[in-house]
Parts: C-alpha cells; sequence; structure tokens
C-alpha cells in the first residue's frame, strides 16, 4: 500500500536529515580546516636539504625572497636581477617587503599557515631558533659542506646567521647544525660631526658622553645623542645589549638558561644607569620614539652631534637630496665620520645583519633554484660585486676587497667590527625575550619606569618565558 | 481541450497524458527559500560560526600555530590566568579609560556638533559632508599623518604650540599625553558618527513641540532639558553603544601610534591579545583571550540595551 505524499509542512525524518546534514558540514568543514593536522604531533624539526643542488627547471621561475623595507631589499633585489640572471636568464628575483615592526609576524604567520609566498626568508639571526624548532626552514648543514668555502669566512659569522643551537660570542661550533648562510653582515656605526666635535671621535664610551654632552652645550638647537629609543622591532633592546656589552654586562647564561641574576648584575645596572641618566638627557625632545629612520633624519639635518646607527641604513646620509649638511657627498664627508663603537670595560659591538634561508614550504622546483642562488651569492667574485652594489658581504676576502672598503665611508667600520660582535639570544622564545626587554627599556628611557625596576623586571619577565615550557595553561602571558 | 501550451514559445504539448515514470520533483517555497539562504549560511557558518567554534576549542588547549604538535587539553588553566593576570589586569584598566574618555567627548562633541548644524537652514549639507570625511579615512591613514602632527621635533602641533610661546610637549612619548593622544585622535574621526547619529534624531524631534513651547514663551535651556534632549537621548545611546563597543577592541591606532608604549602604558587588550597570539604564538591563550573579551561585550551590551529597553518603556 502506497502511502500518500505528505505536503505541506516537512516531516520530521526529513527535518533530521536536515539537521543531521548541518551537522555534517559542520563537522566536514572542521576536518577540512584541520587538515594540515596531519603533522600533529610529528614535530620533527627542520627537514634536510639535498646535499647538492637538484637539477633546475628550464621554465620561466621567480624567486621571491621576504624582508623588511629598507634600502638593503632594494638593492638585494636589483643586483640579483642584473647578476644572477646572467647564469639563469629564466629567473627572476623578487625581493617583498613588509614594515619593520611586522616582519617576524609576515614570515611566521605564514609558517604557521605551512604556506609560505616566499622561497628564502631572510632571518634576524636571532629568529632562527624558533623557526628550526618549528621545522620551518630547511637544514643545509650537507649542502654547505659540499658547495660553501667555510673557511673563507670568519667563523663567527657563519655561524650566526645560520648555526642553532646559538654559537658562542666569537666562535662557532664546527659539529653544530647549519640552517642559513650570511646575505647581509651589519652592525652600528658611531655618526659624529667632525665640524662640531673634530676629526678624532671618541675612543671610550664615558669620553663620548662628555663630548655629546659638550656639544649640545656649544650648539644650540642640535642634540648631543641619536639613538634607537622605540618600542616597537628591537630597537629599544639593541641600544641597551649595546651599553650592557660595553660595561661588561651579559645578557644570560647560555648553558643554564639563566637572566634573572646575570642580567640584572652590578654591571647590567650600571649600563642601564648610564643609558638612561647619562645618555638619555643628551637626545632630543619626544626622541622616545625613534628608530632607524628618525635617527638618520636628526643626523641629516645636522640635529645631533653623535649617533647610533645599522651601518647598513646609513647609506643615505650621504645622499644630498636628503641631507641639510652639505650639497655634495664630498661636502657632507666633511662634516660627518664614521667610526667603531667606543670601548669601555669591553670592546663589545651588537651583530646586525641578516642570513637566506629556505622555506620548508617552498615547491621543490623553487626550493632547488633558492639552493642555487645561495651557492651562487657566497661565490668570492659574487661577493665582492655585491659589496660593490652597496651589500655588506661575510666573505672575509670580500670584506679586505677594495670593492667594499671603496663603496662607502663606514665600510671599514664593518670590517674593524667583525671580531667584536655580540648577538642577542636566538632562542625559540625571542619575539617573546626581545618584547619584553624592548617595553621595558622604552618605559625607562620615556620615564615610565625606574632604571632598577625596569632591567629588574626584564630579567623577572624573561626568566617567567624561558622557564613557563611546562606551564599549564596561560602561556604568553 | 485539444492543445496545451508550454513555457517554450513554439512548442506544443501533447494532448496525451504523460507517461508513467519517476514524478518530478518541483522546488516548494521552503526549499526555493533554502536555496537562497544556503551560500550566506554556508558563508556565515565558514567565515564567522566555525572560527569562533574552533577559537572556543582552542581556548582550552595549549595549542601553538607555529609550535604544531598535540593540542594538549588543559581545561580552564588559560581562562584563569588570563583572569588572574597583572598584566591583563593593567591592559583592561587601560582600555576602560580609553573607552570612557574618547566615548565621552566623542559624545559631547558628537551631539554639540549636530545640534549647532541642526539650528542651521542654510548650507546643513555641506556641512554635515565635511564634517563626515574624517570618518571616511582609514585608521591606518589617520594614524600615520597624526603620528607626523604629534612628533615632538618636526611636527606641526608643536610647531603651532611654539608659535603661540608654548613649550614642546612630547605627545607620544610620555605616559599621560601619550593616552591623551590617542583619545584625541579617535575622537578627531569618530566624533561625525555620533554627531550622524544625532543629527537624525535632532531631525525627526516634530516641531510643532517646540512651536508649542515658543507659545507658552519657554526658554531655550527648558526647550533643549524637556524636548530636545529626552527624545534623542535613546537614538544618542545606541550610537553610545556602537562607539563603546568599537572603542573597546581599539587596535590599529595604538599599532601605529604608539606601539602601546612608552613601555606598556597604552597597551590596550586588543593589542595585547595580538602580542600573545602573534609575538609568542600562544595560539590556545591568545583564544581565550579573545572569548572573553566577546563574553564582555556580550554581556555589558545586554545590560545597556536593557537599560534602552526600560528608557523606552518609561
Amino acid at each position: 500500500m502506497r502511502h500518500p505524499k505528505r505536503t505541506g509542512r516537512t516531516s520530521v525524518s526529513r527535518r533530521t536529515v536536515r539537521l543531521a546534514t548541518a551537522a555534517m558540514l559542520l563537522v566536514a568543514t572542521t576536518l577540512a580546516a584541520c587538515g594540515d593536522g596531519g603533522d600533529d604531533g610529528t614535530k620533527a624539526g627542520a627537514p634536510k636539504a639535498p646535499a647538492t643542488v637538484p637539477e633546475l627547471t628550464k621554465d620561466p621561475l621567480t624567486l621571491s625572497f621576504i624582508w623588511f623595507d629598507w634600502p638593503p631589499a632594494k638593492a638585494l633585489e636589483d643586483f640579483a636581477n642584473a647578476e644572477y640572471r646572467k647564469e639563469r636568464p629564466n629567473a627572476t628575483i623578487k625581493v617583498n617587503t613588509v614594515p619593520n615592526a611586522n616582519w617576524h609576524d609576515a614570515m611566521f604567520t605564514q609558517f604557521a599557515a605551512r604556506k609560505t609566498d616566499f622561497d628564502i626568508a631572510i632571518l634576524d639571526s636571532q629568529h632562527i631558533g624558533e623557526a628550526v624548532t618549528n621545522g620551518n626552514i630547511l637544514d643545509l648543514t650537507d649542502f654547505v659542506k659540499k658547495n660553501i668555502e667555510v673557511d673563507a669566512y670568519n667563523p663567527y659569522l657563519l655561524a650566526a646567521y645560520g648555526q642553532f643551537p646559538q654559537a658562542e660570542t666569537g666562535k662557532r661550533d664546527e659539529n653544530a647544525s647549519l640552517y642559513g648562510l650570511p646575505l647581509l653582515g651589519d652592525t652600528w656605526t658611531m655618526i659624529y660631526r667632525k665640524d662640531l666635535i673634530g676629526d678624532k671621535p671618541p675612543q671610550t664610551w664615558d669620553e663620548m658622553i662628555s663630548v655629546a654632552a659638550k656639544c649640545q652645550a656649544d650648539n644650540p638647537g642640535v642634540s648631543g645623542l641619536a639613538f634607537h629609543q622605540a618600542n616597537g622591532s628591537d630597537a629599544a633592546a639593541v641600544t641597551y645589549n649595546t651599553v650592557n656589552g660595553v660595561y661588561g654586562g651579559n645578557l644570560w647564561d647560555a648553558k643554564s638558561r639563566k637572566i634573572d641574576g646575570v642580567l640584572n648584575d652590578t654591571a647590567g645596572h650600571e649600563a642601564m644607569d648610564v643609558l638612561v641618566n647619562k645618555m638619555k638627557p643628551l637626545t632630543a625632545k619626544g626622541s622616545g620614539n625613534w628608530f632607524i629612520d628618525e635617527v638618520n633624519a636628526a643626523v641629516a639635518q645636522g640635529k645631533a652631534c653623535i649617533a647610533f646607527n645599522w651601518i647598513a641604513a646609513s647609506g643615505g646620509l650621504l645622499d644630498p637630496k636628503q641631507s641639510t649638511l652639505g650639497t655634495s657627498r664630498e661636502q657632507i664627508l666633511g662634516k660627518l665620520g664614521f667610526a667603531t663603537l667606543p670601548t669601555q670595560k669591553t670592546n663589545l659591538v651588537p651583530l646586525g645583519g641578516m642570513g637566506m634561508h629556505v622555506s620548508a614550504y617552498s615547491p621543490s622546483a623553487q626550493q632547488a633554484e633558492a639552493l642555487n642562488f645561495m651557492r651562487w651569492f657566497e661565490q668570492a667574485d659574487v661577493q665582492k660585486k655585491w659589496a660593490a652594489a652597496g651589500g655588506v658581504p661575510a666573505r672575509t676576502d670580500a670584506l679586505q676587497s677594495p670593492e667594499f672598503l671603496n663603496a662607502g665611508p663606514f665600510n671599514q667600520v664593518y670590517a674593524d667590527s667583525v671580531p667584536r660582535m655580540r648577538d642577542m639570544w636566538n632562542v625559540p622564545e625571542y619575539a617573546r625575550l626581545v618584547d619584553i626587554e624592548n617595553t621595558n627599556v622604552n618605559a625607562a628611557l620615556n620615564g615610565a619606569k625606574s632604571p632598577k625596576a625596569a632591567l629588574d623586571d626584564i630579567a623577572r619577565e624573561q626568566q617567567g618565558v624561558l622557564d613557563s615550557s611546562n606551564r599549564k595553561g596561560g602561556g604568553g602571558l | 481541450m485539444s492543445e496545451l501550451t508550454t513555457d517554450r514559445p513554439g512548442q506544443v504539448a501533447s494532448a496525451t497524458p504523460p507517461a508513467p515514470g519517476r514524478p518530478r520533483r518541483r522546488l516548494g517555497d521552503r526549499g526555493l527559500a533554502v536555496a537562497f539562504i544556503s551560500p550566506a549560511l554556508l558563508l556565515l557558518l565558514g567565515m564567522s560560526v566555525f572560527p569562533l567554534l574552533w577559537a572556543l576549542y582552542l581556548s582550552f588547549t595549549d595549542y601553538s600555530a607555529t609550535r604544531g604538535g598535540p593540542a594538549r587539553f588543559v581545561g580552564f588553566g588559560n581562562y584563569t590566568a588570563i583572569l588572574t593576570s597583572a598584566q591583563v589586569h593593567q591592559r583592561a584598566l587601560t582600555t576602560l579609560i580609553y573607552v570612557v574618555g574618547a566615548v565621552t567627548l566623542q559624545t559631547v562633541l558628537g551631539f554639540a556638533i549636530a545640534y549647532l548644524i541642526s539650528r542651521r537652514t542654510h548650507g546643513r549639507g555641506v556641512l554635515t559632508t565635511l564634517f563626515l570625511v574624517p570618518m571616511m579615512l582609514s585608521p591606518v591613514v589617520v594614524g600615520l599623518f597624526w603620528r607626523f602632527m604629534l612628533d615632538a621635533q618636526f611636527g606641526v602641533v608643536n610647531s603651532m604650540l611654539g608659535s603661540l610661546g608654548l613649550g614642546q610637549v612630547e605627545w607620544l612619548t610620555r605616559q599621560r599625553t601619550a593616552l591623551v593622544s590617542l583619545i584625541v585622535v579617535d575622537t578627531w574621526q569618530w566624533t561625525p558618527f555620533i554627531m550622524l547619529i544625532a543629527l537624525a534624531g535632532l531631525t525627526a524631534v516634530p516641531k510643532y513641540l517646540y512651536e508649542a513651547a515658543s507659545i507658552d514663551r519657554a526658554s531655550e535651556w527648558f526647550r533643549f532639558r524637556t524636548i530636545t534632549l529626552p527624545l534623542v537621548w535613546p537614538l544618542l545611546l545606541i550610537a553610545v553603544l556602537f562607539r563603546a563597543i568599537e572603542a573597546f577592541r581599539l587596535f590599529d591606532l595604538v599599532y601605529i601610534l604608539t606601539s602601546g608604549g612608552p613601555g606598556v602604558s597604552t597597551e590596550t587588550l586588543s593589542f595585547h591579545v595580538y602580542k600573545v597570539a602573534f609575538l609568542g604564538f600562544n595560539t590556545g591563550t591568545a583564544s581565550a583571550y579573545g572569548i572573553l573579551m566577546v563574553l564582555v561585550v556580550i554581556v555589558l551590551t545586554q545590560l545597556y540595551l536593557r537599560y534602552l529597553n526600560k528608557l523606552k518603556e518609561g
């Protein structure tokens, strides 16, 4: 017997079917969204790159980098497209840039999605730990052994931009794995007004402060000092770390992972006191949020007697279009001098610069091209050409070449600074450690905290981050 | 009946009944409704409901988006850690001061401007349009040009103060002035929103009420207090609700103008969530933080709406 077909309201069974369909849809969406979770639980660290460069494609290919927006990024793109294409005409180099403050986030949010729109990540040396631990970049150890002349480098430079676990200051562990190769070396240079303080730069930190104070007093409208104080990126943190190093302090004890009691020891407190109570009063009013561009602007407009900035960002200072110090490069150089940082209890200087790292999520053809590019880039003649194009190479022969030393008045400063460099921590927790330091140093520089309280807070909070790996809930607070 | 027409012109249907077979199902009204709604519904499910449910799930785990690995269940660990964190309390206080300061200032200014505009007979449209310009700009653009204007050394604001013989003010780098600067910039951008809603309310007040008051020789203040304000008040409160919710989740201006500084003194709750989520990639904690913020907004909005309903009934 056939039942009459029911019309009108939906039957209960059909409603149930629809509800079930909706539920299945939601579950399916959930599963689809979590599709990448297949790798959950299989935390393998960084995958290995092949020892030799695989066969390269003959099809047109774009090799993408990610960096932050500053002059070297443009220089790299121009240089690579002009030179690398002579060897690989089908390859185009694209250097994608983001604002400095977004640099870490832009790379690591893509790493988190396990999909990147870049093939080579230009990581700060301190980002390496996070990227290696999460398996975001390729292990290049075998590739380096087979393709790179490791003896051509200062061992610490090679280690700083590629080694994990982190190299001890000034040394390289030859048994440690390498995850990157140097792209751009960098450190701070002291920029001083020769016309205001004389041709001879101050030799010690204390002398530098007294010279700056005298210059400020003698020249109304010109501040004694200009340096990074902002709480974005690593600005204020690098400033404190530099003074800390010069006054004999330490950032941590890497072996015991101890910060509290090390950073805020007597030397650490002395450094913070010098920075806040002796250096800060010599800076311009409202300079508490200055970073690279603002310091350069102050120098270019003749508003600072002595300034500190990254060498790689100093090229614009010699451009007469951007400066009030002269109408030609020679005139500007008549007023500006560049020197290595003054020493005090030690001669340490901050390690800057970045390395190239291959994204683990890049297609294999792109990874092969990336490895080929790195092999090409690290050759002696290419490194010299990179130096001539405005880059800062890492190979010793390129660093000592006339192409590099004559390319800019600050290049000799870099060459002299290499044996004096010290880096921060390149542990996976780096982003949080540097944020804690940045915000607290910035607070001290702007009167929101006393120097002592700020340093003790940095040490306590950073120690909390390092010790919180087994914490149940609330990580990140 | 010799022939039947079909919906296809020129085609003549056969008069003979169709051969028995599978009956053709037609889409009923309900089916049609479901068909039309389902794309939007799927979009809503995929873009809003699912992420919310997923965030809710993650908020009970220690999951990290970059570290990968299994998401360990931590119960209410994230929630208790957030609710008891001194850092969070500090950001909540900053956010509260900001919301109260910005919304109060915007309401007073917005209503005052709307009241003045409503009294004009000429050029009302032009004035309204001009006042609305800041609201149409992107907050990032607004933040960037205010950052230049408020720069202590090169900014136009200090330059003007200097020409008046006043000293330089460190707008963005001192604890007190930085939060005030944020409130001023937000007020510059969003006062027009309150003004627009208030203007709509003022325009809707029946003219005969004012005429009757004039006949009774009621003063300007009396008319404002007993006619204008009571009639515009409910609409104004809705505008305040919208602005308060917006101000509560402020991120962009803080990011551009102060980066939360000096120190963390202008870090709002949203800015802090961003740091937890993207600096350390503590996705579980950030999810719990976000869920708690949504809950706070929902609860406060409910209380506010109840008050509004009571006001309406009264």
